[in-house]
């Protein structure tokens, strides 16, 4: 763990925007009187073992990533923060208004779209809560996306291929995340007479910063204070906190992890 | 929720979709909330409440639920409206965040009307008059608007009102607008006669230094209307017909040098040095002093010289035109110096300095720079006989009396006192502009 008073934080850079908001966020917090640096990693796993290797101080993680540094730190690694739009996400059933699909329970026998084998949102949580809905996925054929592998789907692009397969006739249903979707609907990029969301998953959480059990108090108060003293209303946070895709940091909250946890277990996925 | 909840707003969605238009009822409507109002949204399309709910996640507004209502909605391509009633329709409620709530009131009520079928800038400029100070994260948006907080700050720094906006700009740009012409088409070229060469020459030189003079009329503004705020953009929009007119006097004064076979003539150093101390200016009031009052005050009277001399009705018109444009850049200096004296009593002394700074720069450069001297004597005279050119130069020595009158007069117009004026005028660029 670095020894200084910096706090070194890791984030993985799934878009370029992921430089600014860091660069943004070390100059504010250095100037709010929290030393702090980052270094930036190419997909989540490298990032979770820098974290366990003690290379990082605090790491920005995806559920995926903050179930398995729970895992490996059995329960004991410190939850600092969350988004506002971390909390109560959800995953969607995505149709053609043609497949005759009204829900789950119909999904047998068709073609259902599925992103990145990472992605909480639009891959993991909804084949899990689908499942528990009632849907035979055995007998579902699944159309995967396995797009941007080690992103854990935050770049997005595996939920678009969903929605084009949807759209092209490559598969009758698709899974995504309730943001893409409202965010695609609000844009105008969906046709609403091609398709509708036929269901909605139960909430979920999703990213959260990190630390091992052991981190330094001081840095803890330092980095804590400093996140939450963020506002919208002031223009210089306005624009990491537009960038990173919040209007408020939240305190932590663990409950919105358990059926990833299940999802994970029950589907075998190596932690 | 409860049904007990207020609602200020209520929308009627039919049965459209969040991906099929409802957003364009739903924001609007919200806009007209104040922060905390809750607003209803009576819906008969399924399932809106998931979609709704991480809407207002993302935006911060509060989705308050939603029950069973009696409203009738309008169903979208339903010929027979008496069958509406029938669909079950949900409200739902919500409550307006009080992050991004735009600056300013809503203009109400705003129905500029037209006096006799003109509607003039200065009539929207008497409805919307301009703020004493701007806001530089205000950007682009244009006055009156109301503005989301946290916006980009942009790089104006021309921001308070009695610096920058005369009150008489929006009438300047009325004006501005309707008296523009075309160099192209208003000009009567095909009339131009043929003049002996050393007269024709003259008139090429005289006409390369106006030209060259009007390219600094033109770049000088320039340099200022990217520093406006657009609270005042009566100011830049002014100063966009002032460009556009150098830019037509360019033109037509290059047209006239080339027309008669001679070409133009020689830039002289004195111009080049006199023009370059204008462009690097930096203070817009300043800049506007020593361009407009100084500058093209001292060109009306040359002009009025050129034009009384003009050997020909095409010089003749060209420098016309010219001169009524110059008039109003004049008087638009004039009233822009006028009302920051006015305003900031320090500023008579800035603009002494400005004038004195300047002609250091150009101590040693000489007199009127002499291709010009040659130039308005041989145009005064008419001719290169010995005798024209006796009075074409006791003309020119008398023009140069004529500037230095009225341009203590336009000084003292400005609100400068007679020594003041006196010894400002004396300063003045030999260079004219």
């Amino acid at each position: 763990m670095p020894t200084d008073s910096t706090i070194l934080l890791g984030a993985v850079a799934y878009d370029p925007k992921v430089v600014a908001i860091w660069e943004g966020i070390r100059d504010y917090f250095n100037d709010a009187g929290a030393p702090f640096d980052f270094v930036l990693f190419s997909n989540y796993e490298r990032q979770v073992k820098a974290l366990l290797a003690g290379h990082v101080d605090i790491a920005w993680n995806t559920p995926l990533a903050h179930v398995r540094v729970q895992h490996h730190t059995k329960g004991g690694s410190l939850s600092l923060g969350m988004r506002d739009s971390d909390q109560d996400f959800h995953s969607r059933l995505i149709v053609r208004t043609d497949s005759g699909i009204a829900g789950p329970e119909d999904l047998a026998g068709k073609r259902l779209a599925v992103g990145s084998a990472d992605s909480t949102q639009a891959r993991i949580l909804p084949l899990h809560f689908l499942k528990e809905a009632g849907a035979d996925l055995t007998a579902v054929d699944l159309v995967r996306f396995d797009t941007d592998v080690g992103k854990h789907g935050d770049t997005g692009v595996s939920e678009l291929h969903v929605l084009d397969a949807l759209r092209n006739g490559d598969a009758d249903a698709g899974t995504v995340g309730d943001l893409i979707w409202v965010m695609e609907q609000t844009a105008g990029h969906i046709d609403t007479s091609l398709l509708q969301s036929v269901w909605t998953s139960p909430p979920f959480d999703h990213c959260m910063f990190d630390a091992l059990p052991d981190l330094d108090t001081g840095k803890i108060d330092r980095f804590t204070s400093a996140l939450f003293a963020m506002t919208w209303d002031n223009p210089e946070h306005r624009r990491l906190l537009e960038l990173e895709g919040l209007k408020q940091w939240m305190p932590p909250r663990e409950e919105g992890y358990d059926s990833l946890r299940a999802a994970v277990a029950d589907q075998g996925y190596a932690l | 929720m409860s049904s007990e909840t207020t609602v200020a707003v209520a929308i009627d969605a039919g049965d459209l979709p969040m991906g099929g238009g409802l957003m364009a009822l739903v924001r609007p409507a919200l806009q007209l909330l104040e922060p905390g109002g809750v607003l209803a949204v009576n819906s008969c399309y399924d399932n809106l409440q998931d979609d709704l709910s991480v809407w207002c996640k993302v935006k911060q507004h509060e989705y308050l639920g939603n029950e069973p209502t009696p409203v009738a909605v309008e169903v979208t391509g339903a010929a027979d409206k008496s069958n509406i009633p029938t669909q079950r329709t949900i409200r739902h409620l919500i409550r307006r965040s009080d992050l991004s709530v735009p600056k300013g009131k809503r203009e109400t009520d705003m129905r500029l009307s037209a006096s006799d079928g003109k509607l003039s800038a200065e009539a929207v400029l008497s409805a919307v008059p301009m703020p004493d100070s701007a806001d530089p994260r205000s950007g682009f948006a244009p006055r009156g608007a109301q503005v989301e907080p946290g916006g980009p700050r942009y790089p104006f720094d021309l921001l308070d009102r009695d610096h920058v906006a005369p009150p008489e700009v929006a009438k300047l740009y009325d004006q501005a607008v309707e008296s523009q012409w075309d160099g192209n088409r208003d000009i009567p070229w095909s009339k131009l006669p043929t003049h002996a060469p050393g007269l024709e020459r003259a008139i090429g030189q005289v006409f390369t230094f106006l030209a060259e003079n009007e390219l600094s009329a033109l770049y000088v503004p320039s340099r200022f209307v990217s520093r406006i705020h657009p609270a005042y953009a009566e100011v830049a929009m002014y100063l966009s017909t002032q460009m556009a007119d150098e830019a037509r006097h360019i033109d037509v004064f290059l047209k006239r040098a080339r027309s008669g076979g001679a070409g133009l003539g020689v830039s002289s150093v004195t111009t080049s040095q006199s023009l370059l101390s204008l462009l690097e200016v930096a203070d817009f009031t300043e800049a506007a002093f020593l361009l407009s009052v100084l500058g093209e005050g001292t060109f009306l009277d040359l002009l009025r010289f050129i034009e009384d001399h003009a050997p020909d009705d095409v010089t003749a018109e060209v420098v016309s035109r010219a001169r009524n444009d110059e008039a109003r850049h004049v008087h638009f200096g004039l009233v822009h110096v006028r009302h920051a004296l006015a305003h900031d009593a320090g500023l008579y002394q800035r603009l002494e300095n400005a004038v004195r700074r300047r002609a250091a720069t150009m101590a040693g450069a000489g007199g009127v720079p002499e291709p010009l001297q040659d130039g308005l004597t041989i145009l005064a005279a008419g001719s290169t006989s010995p005798r024209d050119v006796a009075r074409g130069h006791d003309d020119f020595r008398q023009l140069l009396d004529e500037m230095h009158i009225n341009r203590i007069k336009r000084l003292e117009h400005a609100g400068f006192t007679s020594e003041q004026a006196t010894t400002l005028s004396e300063l003045h660029t030999p260079n004219f502009m």
